[in-house]
């Protein structure tokens, strides 16, 4: 199986219309490396760090699945604006040396980096959702569990927790994800049951969205841009709105979902061998 | 919603554009308004005011005589409700008040938190004014200044290259623990050895393309809120490409926080009639030990 071969058995997979190179910057495909490259194994991840190609090509794999890019920038994505900012110019990439180095060690390891975001995230089923909820243990205290079939279709995203302290819960999930990163805005002892949960890049709009649902009064998530979504959670605390939020780092909440693609891609990939190896978080903390 | 809020939306909206009837002066108000301040800052600031520009009145009457000006890096609803207890009307803010750069009012109508932010304002008279972009463009930055200020690094300014600090050997550790202590701050993240030897400190601003090039020639890149996904990216390969770099990731309010006490201080000789008093909105954020 060639690099193309197996993105178009993804293709064929998504269960959705594959979209790529739209003008708002869906751009799933091939990012680095050759179509005609016969795959030795597969390694799915949160974002292709010079770690994990090392460990891919260590344990014999050369086609990287991920949902960022392996060089620090989402380029002109529409929906981000000026929440990031433009790749760095050619000239600068080209004599960073950390960009060297990675660019050798992926040239010299003949890999191929394949993006998988978008038609991920169309999917029916949001597998990013339910891989995160089953990381924090939370599943069977999602709501729809007891009306829906597929409770993690988009905007299934309530879960009813065993009464807790904001304190206890915010570090039962550092435990749970392993990452130390995670930021709280709250009241430590206030108590929390009603939670909606979202993953990834956070805007103000989907605040609002699981804020429809009464009774939430714990917001879990992922990344926030702290003039927006940030302010807009510190102010429904001080609101008291809700009791408190929870953000647990883009790479923490999604990173799960990675796994997920190693899942769905073994349903129809069996010739070579397809390995979840999460990134981590790139974080430490001081108290 | 019904018609008074409508009406009363209306009002706060035409004010702040300043397309609202000009009031008749009352002999025993206070003797300065909102406007007449912003007036001040024009004439004070050292650049030519922006046509286009995010530093305009969000909300409130500015032709209302004010009672106390409050300078803050942003106005949360916790900074709103503190602002009022210390009994100051004007609040002059770093960062929006309604959520996005442009504090875009017209998408929130049915939005029940911006009611609630609104009529806090409201019942308060309270009066809000952005200060961003030309507090920037001071030269020095006025944010800049007051950053430095607060860590005792204005000696430490690279003459060679503006936003380079070469401060005494410290480890990216120790370093961590100062800066959170001076800003007060309790969020910062790094990614890097904590023994790091640090002496170049860059200040990279939150971009990855600004991030990349300040980490050319520096042992840290400093960032107040960056994009998880490109600079706290690159360091990390940075490192394991067996470069010795760090990056220091303080969250935005720590960043400029500080730079809104040196507006307090800057506006006190040119605006003696009320007092003004720096109230941090403060870091957002607590991590779980």
């Amino acid at each position: 199986m060639t690099a193309e071969q197996l993105i178009l058995r993804m293709m064929k997979n998504a269960g959705v219309p594959w979209q790529s190179q739209r003008a708002d910057g869906f751009d799933d495909g091939i990012h680095m490396g050759d179509n005609d490259t016969v795959v030795s194994g597969i390694v799915t991840t949160f974002i292709p760090t010079l770690d994990v190609l090392r460990r891919a090509v260590a344990s014999g794999k050369n086609t990287i699945i991920c949902r960022e890019t392996p060089f620090y920038s989402r380029g002109e994505r529409a929906p981000l604006f000026w929440r990031n900012g433009s790749p760095p110019p050619p000239e600068l990439m080209d004599k960073d040396a950390t960009v060297k180095a990675k660019r050798e060690f992926i040239a010299a390891n003949k890999l191929v980096i394949v993006k998988l975001f978008d038609n991920w995230d169309a999917r029916k089923t949001d597998g990013q959702l339910r891989a995160l909820a089953m990381a924090l243990g939370w599943d069977k205290y999602h709501l729809a569990r007891k009306g829906g079939k597929d409770v993690y279709r988009p905007g299934n995203e309530y879960f009813s927790l065993p009464k807790m302290s904001l304190g206890q819960l915010a570090k039962d999930l550092q435990g749970k994800l392993k990452t130390r990163g995670i930021r709280v805005i709250g009241d430590p002892q206030s108590q929390v049951s009603k939670a909606a949960l979202t993953h990834g890049f956070l805007l103000v709009a989907d605040v609002q969205r699981v804020m429809k649902e009464p009774g939430v009064d714990l917001f879990a998530g992922g990344e926030p841009v702290e003039w927006e979504a940030s302010e807009y959670l510190e102010d429904l605390v001080a609101a008291k709105m809700i009791k408190g939020a929870i953000l647990l780092g883009n790479q923490a909440s999604e990173e799960p979902g990675s796994r997920e693609v190693a899942a769905w891609l073994k349903t129809f990939v069996t010739e070579v061998p397809v390995e979840w190896i999460p990134a981590g978080e790139p974080f430490w903390t001081v108290s | 919603m019904n018609s008074h809020n409508w009406t009363r939306r209306d009002f706060g909206r035409l004010a702040a554009l300043g397309l609202a009837a000009a009031r008749t002066a009352q002999p025993q108000a206070a003797p300065i308004t909102a406007r007449q301040v912003v007036e001040r800052i024009k004439k004070n600031i050292g650049v030519p005011w922006r046509n286009h520009t995010c530093d305009t009145f969000k909300w409130g009457d500015p032709d209302a005589p004010i009672t106390g000006i409050t300078c803050t890096f942003m106005s949360t609803l916790s900074l709103l409700q503190r602002s009022a207890a210390a009994g100051n009307s004007f609040i002059i803010s770093h960062e929006p008040t309604f959520w996005s750069a442009d504090d875009v009012a017209s998408d929130l109508r049915d939005d029940p938190l911006f009611e609630h932010k609104m009529d806090f304002i409201d019942k308060n008279r309270l009066v809000v004014f952005r200060f961003h972009d030309h507090w920037h463009a001071r030269r020095p930055d006025g944010i800049a200044t007051g950053w430095n200020r607060r860590m005792g690094w204005d000696q430490y300014q690279s003459k060679e290259q503006r936003g380079v600090y070469v401060i005494p050997e410290t480890t990216l550790g120790a370093l961590a623990k100062e800066m959170q202590a001076k800003l007060n701050v309790r969020s910062a993240r790094m990614v890097g050895d904590p023994g790091l030897k640090v002496t170049r400190v860059a200040s990279g601003g939150h971009y990855i393309a600004q991030c990349m090039a300040a980490a050319q020639n520096a042992d840290v890149v400093l960032a107040g809120e960056s994009r998880e996904w490109e600079t706290a990216e690159y360091i990390r390969d940075a490192v394991a490409s067996g470069q010795k770099k760090g990056l220091l990731l303080l969250p935005h309010e720590g960043g400029e926080e500080a730079g809104m006490e040196e507006c307090a201080q800057w506006l006190r000789p040119f605006v003696p009639e009320v007092p003004i008093k720096f109230i941090e909105s403060g870091d957002p954020f607590w991590i779980p030990a």
